[in-house]
């Protein structure tokens, strides 16, 4: 009796997200009148704005997990070390961005930025850009914290450093040589997550006017009827490659450490 | 000149005081314990030579130089964990090699270094291996040769047998005292175990509420305990109170039987204290009866009530001879040599 239900749950969850998807799927193949065709996907790759939004976002997604590394790996190390109380603070603020609506954080971004305050990063392209930057690694803090965090619980931070230290090391050779890469598989989860919220994020980039892929995704979907079925699938079948491929990279890695 | 001076070492948390004035002088090559229960401030001690506490007052100088405000990674200290500390994304060669590599050593003469140190820690072959590949006790071994192999001016070992099973508790720490020895290395190693510092160190330090309260040899500090705590820490001790009848002549009377201690004391009560292997059955002496009786192999450990508490008393295994039985009244007596006066 329990298995029944059980199975029925699992083809109750899979209908739930496998009908909208092969809906999709299968809407995008309409394009051409009476036939399934490859239409609405060509007319998409031949977009030269859909490869620029594209590869820009995937650049800002790359640039915002190393970002989100250097800022969260030493900060979440160091609290672990040396501020154990502020655990639960810490804990707390790498949480806000959940709470507090990306709208709110591009505003005041906005407000504190513009052409004509003290640092006018709205003034140029790679002004904007950086700031877009910094949102996305605030908007994915609160993933990369937690991976990370649970990745240096499995280590004993205090003896591995005090040993690193006692044979001489620095700060830097002890975060970089030792830390990073034992908790290379926590980071590679965070990035993981980083990289799925930045390839979609919308707000942030329309209201900065930056020329990422959400904001063309909804352009698109504002004016077409096949393609953005299209865009929709081809997003979600590279995002979905991305993420294997850094499964792959720290799989390769995770070869040298075993898992607990 | 000392090669490792503590000199009046202080250190607090917050308003704890968890290490007094503490004095230490280590001759070059010489093997310190630091012996006493948690707690002791033994371990806090042995983290300010390491640089890991700074003292709250107090010098530490290592070969003449202060290294007090010396950060750990100047220090030039080898640090011996109790959890191994191990890093686990390198080999057992890199591990080993890490402090040649850290201090800039050349490739070449880093693997002979490196290979040098895996033989004297007897696992030759098993650079290419990961830290959890190996054993505790191997594990262990390589934190040795980890620590050892940029060649520190002194050695530290924290409880670096506690998380290992007894018979590799014993047989490793045989190996790391020969190691000692053969490399001339000064050391300082933290127990908690009594048996351990008695039979590897060449002094012990007795600590207890952050003070030293015995430096000695492993002898001293077993036969001429200095104060009560050592005398009931180390070892196990049977304790009698007794009343002096005659402090110039050494005699007191203990459960109504007189004994000769053939030395003054002062006028008053004392407690005498012996340990189990200097107690015997003799004809006169204190009366006893005779509560349980262990046979371990080579000695017999017998158990006696006198007055109201229990004493052990254990004697070397005699083939020919039979074994008191339980409930039998025996006296017990003690060279005066084995017997210790506390609380005078």
């Amino acid at each position: 009796m329990k298995r029944v239900w059980s199975w029925a749950a699992l083809i109750l969850g899979g209908l739930y997200f496998l009908l909208p998807l092969i809906g999709t799927i299968e809407f995008s193949l309409r394009m051409r009148r009476g036939e399934y065709s490859l239409d609405a996907y060509r007319s998409v790759l031949s977009d030269a704005n859909f490869r620029a939004t594209f590869s820009y976002s995937v650049v800002m997604a790359l640039l915002t997990i190393v970002l989100g590394v250097l800022i969260v790996v030493p900060t979440a190390y160091w609290v672990r070390l040396r501020l154990p109380r502020l655990r639960p603070v810490i804990e707390f603020i790498t949480l806000l961005p959940l709470v507090i609506p990306a709208i709110v954080v591009v505003f005041g971004y906005i407000r504190l930025y513009n052409t004509s305050s003290v640092l006018p990063l709205t003034g140029t392209a790679s002004g904007t850009n950086l700031l877009l930057l910094c949102g996305y690694a605030t908007l994915a803090l609160p993933y990369m914290y937690r991976a990370v965090d649970t990745g240096l619980s499995t280590l004993d931070v205090r003896s591995l450093t005090e040993a690193a230290q006692s044979l001489g090391a620095g700060w830097t050779r002890i975060i970089g040589r030792l830390i990073l890469p034992n908790v290379l598989g926590a980071v590679m989860s965070g990035a993981f997550l980083s990289f799925a919220i930045v390839i979609g994020e919308f707000t942030m980039a329309a209201l900065l006017n930056r020329p990422a892929f959400g904001p063309y995704m909804q352009l698109l979907g504002a004016n077409r009827a096949y393609e953005p079925a299209a865009l929709a699938v081809i997003a979600f079948a590279v995002t979905w490659g991305c993420m294997g491929v850094m499964q792959l990279i720290s799989r390769l890695f995770g070869t040298r450490i075993p898992a607990k | 000149m000392s090669f490792l001076t503590l000199d009046h070492l202080q250190k607090s948390f917050g308003t704890t005081r968890v290490v007094h004035g503490f004095d230490l002088s280590v001759e070059k090559g010489e093997f310190v314990s630091f012996l006493g229960p948690s707690g002791c401030g033994k371990t806090t001690v042995l983290r300010m030579v390491a640089g890991f506490e700074t003292p709250s007052a107090g010098r530490v100088v290592i070969d003449g130089q202060d290294v007090t405000r010396a950060r750990p990674n100047q220090r030039r200290i080898g640090m011996v964990f109790q959890s191994y500390a191990l890093f686990p994304n390198l080999t057992v060669a890199e591990n080993v090699g890490f402090g040649l590599k850290v201090g800039g050593v050349p490739r070449a003469e880093r693997a002979g270094r490196v290979t040098e140190m895996l033989e004297l820690i007897g696992l030759p072959d098993l650079g290419g291996r990961y830290p959890w590949q190996l054993s505790g006790g191997q594990q262990q071994r390589v934190a040795l040769a980890r620590a050892l192999a940029p060649r520190p001016r002194v050695l530290l070992l924290d409880e670096p047998l506690s998380a290992l099973d007894a018979k590799i508790r014993v047989s490793l720490r045989n190996q790391i005292r020969e190691i000692q020895q053969q490399l001339g290395i000064t050391t300082i190693f933290v127990t908690h175990d009594q048996e351990e510092a008695l039979s590897i160190s060449d002094r012990i330090v007795v600590m207890h509420k952050g003070v030293a309260d015995q430096i000695g040899t492993p002898a001293q500090i077993y036969n001429q305990p200095a104060t009560d705590f050592v005398a009931g820490f180390v070892g196990t001790l049977n304790r009698f109170a007794a009343e002096v009848l005659d402090p110039a002549r050494g005699i007191v009377r203990v459960e109504g039987a007189e004994i000769a201690l053939d030395r003054p004391l002062s006028l008053g009560g004392v407690t005498l204290a012996a340990r189990p292997e200097s107690l015997r059955i003799a004809e006169h002496g204190i009366p006893a009866e005779i509560t349980g009786v262990e046979f371990l192999g080579s000695v017999q450990r017998l158990r006696a009530r006198v007055g109201g508490q229990e004493v052990v008393l254990d004697r070397f295994n005699e083939p020919g001879a039979a074994l008191p039985q339980p409930g039998v009244r025996v006296h017990l007596t003690a060279p005066p040599s084995g017997w210790l006066v506390l609380g005078e």
